[in-house]
């Protein structure tokens, strides 16, 4: 009988859910025949409530106040900064040995990415790393997630959006470039001196070749004279890559992010219903994996930094 | 200016440089950093009771073993001081048989002896007593030539000379 119960509960879950399908392909082709998309192939006059305007992509940040210099992408990060600040004071102002509530669930957000940077790290400079790691990971997630909130750009302000993702702005991705890249020279001084140095400048075997030269050993001179240039154009290679790093990084985030917006207005101006949901949850990926390949990334090049220089060679 | 596409705008970056090292600073400070002390704390905590649990179980197994020993031992001794005091009362029962047959066999002998000496005192008393009667009456019967009565009179008269006579006296 229970079985019988199960199957019947089964075939009414199926039929549910057969019918919010069809409800929400309705939706869809009616949202896209009523859109303006939709009225230009049906030759019809589009609805109102489909109508979204034409979407045109803006890079710079927009400036929603005149006369003050202030960005929309400024002030949502003020935003961000606001919500992850209250989280994390709160939750820690009344901390206790047994958690509960808010504490929980940030002890449980610091433990996973703790782990994750002790894990990739070792516990001991992975404790070091975390601040930068943390914040960076919290700051982009939070700019992705928040301008996820429906409504978020569609407030203007001076007909201009009042706030934006601070992702797609250039200079976000690019502050928190020159924030890891600086990090991470930081802290390969810091465990190797100025013998870090060593890494970019590599000229102690060229040297030794010449001076070989001059003393007469030829061949072990020429030898070490080549394998001085090749070390020598490593140096010059890793200088580089130490700076493209800086680009990848800016724009990896700044490319995703913007990507990721056009996407949505581009969906929301075709099919302006339960089509931009997919692009959504999307996003909402997206601004986490993003989030995790900047602060994981940041993490790598940390590791590489501190790394001794004979361990890398091998 | 090639960055204007972009929108790259130095106030902007510099203020965003300035926010996120806010941010940095704050959340480090004041949610990190407790945060840390407070797993830390807590790790440490566990590990401690832990220890103390598994040293406390141990101790306990310890201590029960110690007891079962104890008792083993006590039982033991309980055994050998059962059998001792067995052997003891045994001991104790013989001799307090032994000595009780002694003395008795000794208070039958002395009765017997003090009965035998008894006995021979009253023999010889009698032996004497009657010789001294015998005497007497053979005196009286030498010195007097007797006829029949007074043959009795004189054996009468013997008689209690020697005892009745005696016990007036």
């Amino acid at each position: 009988m229970d079985n019988q119960e199960e199957k019947t509960s089964g075939s009414n879950l199926k039929k549910i859910a057969i019918a919010v399908g069809i409800i929400l392909l309705l939706l869809t082709l009616i949202s896209f025949v009523g859109s303006n998309v939709g009225a230009m192939i049906f030759k019809t006059k589009a609805l109102s409530v489909f109508a979204v305007g034409k979407p045109h992509v803006v890079l710079p940040a927009e400036m929603p106040f005149h006369g003050v210099h202030l960005s929309n992408t400024m002030l949502t990060s003020f935003i961000t900064i606001l919500i992850l600040m209250l989280l994390f004071i709160s939750a820690a102002r009344k901390i206790k040995l047994v958690p509960s509530g808010l504490q929980n669930f940030v002890e449980f957000f610091y433990e996973s990415l703790a782990n994750f940077i002790e894990d990739t790290a070792g516990t001991e400079y992975g404790r070091k790393f975390f601040p930068v790691c943390a914040t960076i990971f919290l700051f982009v997630l939070f700019n992705g997630w928040l301008s996820l909130i429906p409504g978020f750009e569609t407030i203007k302000f001076n007909g201009e959006p009042l706030l934006r993702n601070p992702n797609t702005d250039i200079n976000v991705p690019m502050m928190l470039a020159v924030i890891s890249f600086c990090f991470v020279e930081y802290w390969g001084f810091k465990a190797h001196g100025l013998n870090y140095l060593k890494k970019f400048i590599n000229v102690g075997a060229l040297i030794q070749g010449f001076k070989e030269m001059f003393a007469g050993q030829v061949k072990t001179g020429l030898n070490n004279m080549i394998m001085g240039l090749v070390s020598f154009f490593t140096g010059i290679l890793e200088i580089l890559s130490e700076f493209i790093r800086l680009i990848s990084f800016t724009f990896r985030l700044f490319g995703n992010m913007t990507a990721g917006m056009i996407l949505v207005m581009v969906a929301i101006f075709l099919v302006p219903w339960v089509l931009p949901s997919v692009f959504y949850a999307m996003e909402a990926f997206f601004g986490f994996i993003q989030a995790l390949i900047f602060s994981g990334l940041t993490l790598c090049f940390l590791v590489l930094a501190i790394m001794s220089h004979e361990e890398e060679a091998h | 200016m090639e960055g204007q596409g972009l929108g790259l705008d130095l106030p902007t970056f510099i203020g965003q440089l300035v926010n996120f090292l806010i941010l940095l600073a704050v959340l480090t400070i004041f949610g990190f950093k407790p945060i840390r002390k407070i797993l830390d704390e807590r790790a440490n905590r566990i590990k401690e009771s832990m220890e103390l649990a598994e040293a406390t179980k141990k101790e306990y197994e310890h201590a029960q073993a110690e007891v079962q020993k104890r008792i083993q031992e006590a039982q033991k001794q309980g055994e050998a001081l059962l059998t001792e005091a067995r052997s003891i009362g045994e001991r104790l029962k013989e001799e307090a048989k032994a000595g009780a047959r002694r003395e008795a066999q000794a208070i039958i002998e002395k009765a017997q002896a003090d009965l035998k000496r008894d006995q021979d005192k009253m023999i010889d008393h009698l032996r004497r007593e009657f010789a001294g009667i015998a005497i007497l009456a053979a005196e009286k019967v030498i010195h007097e030539t007797l006829d029949k009565q007074k043959h009795l009179r004189i054996i009468e008269e013997t008689i209690r000379e020697s005892a009745l006579g005696k016990k007036v006296n």
